[in-house]
């Protein structure tokens, strides 16, 4: 009985503390009942505020990770534009490869009056609701560099993933001859720059009968996990001729196992990263194909702002893909600072 | 008989203090929270932070259980990731009521419990090694169901679990309070509660005062997977879509919430409801450092230290 009567006595005082805090919070318009629909007229009306001039946006971000070069630069890009821009306050989180977490990120970015929120997704049709619960809020979503299936997205700032698969796909093809077994490294299966890169590779292989993809596998853009897949791979398949991955990390991954073995593959990456460039430029690697993360990531914030001060936007900015060879390797190294 | 009554008084005491620590701790941490951002204390946010809380919130419930026994399950992360896409591919099937999709998850974390369960208890294989061992395969059988693709396309009915409210309250908080509750009548209504006790405190003198072990540490485990199958169908529901990586790393916060509540991982000595402080600790500084922006490399050191803080608190407790 005490125990029960204890239990009891806590949850009132704690059901008594909260109320009696939330309804003395006086800054936001949310009480009691109707508390979605009051949460949706605050945001709205801070960005209208934020058109009169003088106050500041708030923009969050969410990326699916901040625990790799590319997404790091693309969070970067977005500060420091923000940084130029002067009256914008950006908060950046980190998705940790988990659409559930970006979803209490973005549940949480509304709560927080956000006028505008940016989105990396991590999975394109899981990251979804994140888009959903913004629309419902008035607040407009901008993609960022990986799709998400929504229809309610405001805008999308990218590269052409299906143009990056197959500039990367004739690029081995070219180098060997137009025949061969190649090897496929995927990204993480379900996130739209793996589905659209896979596309474009399909897309040149289909004038190619005589290349055949001997495996393919997600190594989830990790360069551990490439090493891993690829030694197997190196194991079980007498002869490789070349090997395709979907971002540099996983190449990069792929080239180590073959050094490994002392063999010399053409392989190939996408996104031109520090260690990418350095490949090319050693030889190690034939090419990359450089994504503009830089580009992406200041455009995301522009349009974001733009949208919250209640300019038009476009649907789609696209940025393009550039093949990075040998060549011309030394230009890419000094702009990817 | 005598003794375990003598030993449970004294843990009483003690466990009191513990408790009186980690609610202090709550509201520190609330108040510092909302000193630092107002918005903190908002209803939506509030909501937001409990509804946050319900994933972690059921899989402590269950960690809780088998703690009390002296055992732990690393498995949970990954049986919701099982329990998450077996749901999922029952609920592309449109036709079929919500109610069947979330068996079918119950089912699985059930299944995959029971394993554990007789792993531990009739195996006696050390309960960190068999968990760990369900870790890795129910996460390779989920991988295997789909070919690691998604699960997307569920049906309507389905995600209102995940993404619906009753009134203003979203329905993952109504599941959390449904198994609080249950789980307080398992724990403190029924004998069962007084025998998990007693298994975690003293197992042989349970044994001899008559308690089948075998059959509470097996019942155990089961009752952690099948917690574990519901928060992967409220996760499921809530990103509408099976993903084979759902719950990776989860079981670290679920521990972490139960011993922050002042469980011991000793078995025998901790309260339910300590392990609701422990969910709501975790939850509070999971929303509070993302309302802040507090970068997430040093969410992960805060949250770490104060993980580490709190064992040490319990071992000092211990050694009282």
């Amino acid at each position: 009985m005490k125990k029960m009567r204890r239990w009891v006595a806590l949850c009132m005082a704690a059901a008594l503390v909260s109320s009696v805090t939330a309804c003395s919070s006086g800054t936001s318009a949310s009480s009691g009942g109707a508390a979605s629909a009051t949460a949706s007229a605050a945001p709205a009306s801070a960005a209208a505020g934020g058109a009169a001039g003088g106050k500041k946006l708030v923009v969050g971000m969410t990326l699916y990770s901040l625990k790799n070069e590319f997404t790091v630069r693309l969070s970067n890009a977005a500060k420091k534009e923000a940084a130029k821009l002067g009256n914008v306050d950006l908060k950046i989180y980190d998705g940790n490869y988990d659409p559930n977490t970006q979803l209490n990120q973005v549940e949480t970015m509304i709560s927080d009056g956000v006028n505008a929120v940016i989105l990396n997704p991590q999975d394109a049709k899981a990251c979804a609701a994140c888009v959903d619960k913004a629309a419902a809020a008035n607040i407009p979503v901008i993609g960022v560099n990986t799709r998400v299936d929504s229809d309610k997205l405001t805008s999308y700032v990218g590269s052409q993933d299906v143009y990056g698969g197959e500039l990367e796909m004739q690029a081995i093809a070219d180098k060997i001859g137009g025949k061969g077994n190649i090897v496929v490294l995927d990204g993480p299966l379900g996130q739209s720059a793996q589905l659209e890169r896979s596309e474009g590779i399909r897309n040149v292989l289909k004038k190619y009968p005589n290349i055949k993809i001997l495996a393919e596998k997600t190594a989830n853009w990790s360069r551990s996990e490439g090493m891993s897949v690829m030694e197997n791979w190196l194991q079980s398949f007498d002869k490789v001729d070349a090997i395709v991955g979907e971002n540099d990390e996983m190449a990069l991954g792929a080239l180590q196992a073959c050094k490994g073995k002392n063999l010399k593959i053409p392989v190939i990456g996408i996104d031109g990263i520090t260690d990418g460039l350095n490949a090319v430029e050693n030889g190690d690697m034939i090419a990359t194909i450089f994504q503009d993360a830089a580009a992406q990531g200041s455009k995301a914030l522009d349009v974001a702002v733009a949208k919250a001060k209640g300019e038009k936007v476009e649907k789609n900015y696209w940025i393009d893909f550039e093949k990075v060879t040998k060549d011309n390797v030394a230009e890419y190294k000094k702009r990817a600072q | 008989m005598e003794k375990l009554e003598k030993n449970g008084r004294r843990a009483d005491v003690r466990q009191f203090g513990m408790e009186f620590a980690t609610v202090v701790g709550l509201i520190v941490l609330i108040l510092v929270f909302t000193v630092l951002k107002p918005k903190f204390l908002d209803v939506d946010n509030i909501f937001n932070l409990l509804r946050q809380a319900s994933i972690n919130g059921l899989l402590a419930l269950g960690m809780t259980f088998v703690v009390l026994t002296g055992g732990i399950d690393l498995s949970v992360g990954s049986i919701v990731g099982a329990a998450g896409i077996f749901a999922a591919l029952t609920a592309q099937n449109h036709q079929l009521p919500w109610i069947v999709p979330v068996l079918v998850g119950l089912g699985i974390g059930l299944v995959l419990g029971s394993v554990n369960g007789v792993v531990v208890s009739l195996l006696k294989v050390p309960a960190f090694i068999a968990t760990l061992g369900m870790l890795s395969i129910a996460r390779g059988i989920t991988y295997l169901a789909t070919d690691a693709q998604p699960v997307p396309g569920l049906s309507d009915s389905f995600l209102v679990i995940g993404g619906g409210n009753v009134g203003v309250v979203p329905i993952p908080v109504l599941i959390l309070i449904a198994g609080i509750v249950l789980c307080y009548f398992l724990l403190y209504r029924l004998k069962y509660g007084r025998y998990v006790f007693g298994v975690g405190g003293n197992e042989n003198a349970a044994r001899i005062s008559g308690i089948n072990v075998k059959y509470i540490i097996w019942s155990v485990y089961m009752l952690s997977g099948v917690l574990a199958g519901l928060a992967g169908v409220v996760l499921t529901s809530r990103v509408s879509s099976g993903l084979a990586q759902a719950g990776q790393s989860y079981e670290l916060d679920a521990i972490a919430s139960v011993v922050i509540g002042g469980t011991s991982l000793a078995g025998g000595r901790g309260r339910l409801w300590g392990t609701v402080v422990g969910v709501l600790i975790i939850a509070v500084l999971n929303n509070g450092l993302d309302m802040l922006a507090v970068s997430s490399y040093w969410q992960l050191i805060i949250k770490g230290t104060v993980i580490v803080v709190a064992v040490i608190v319990d071992s000092l407790n211990n050694n009282e």
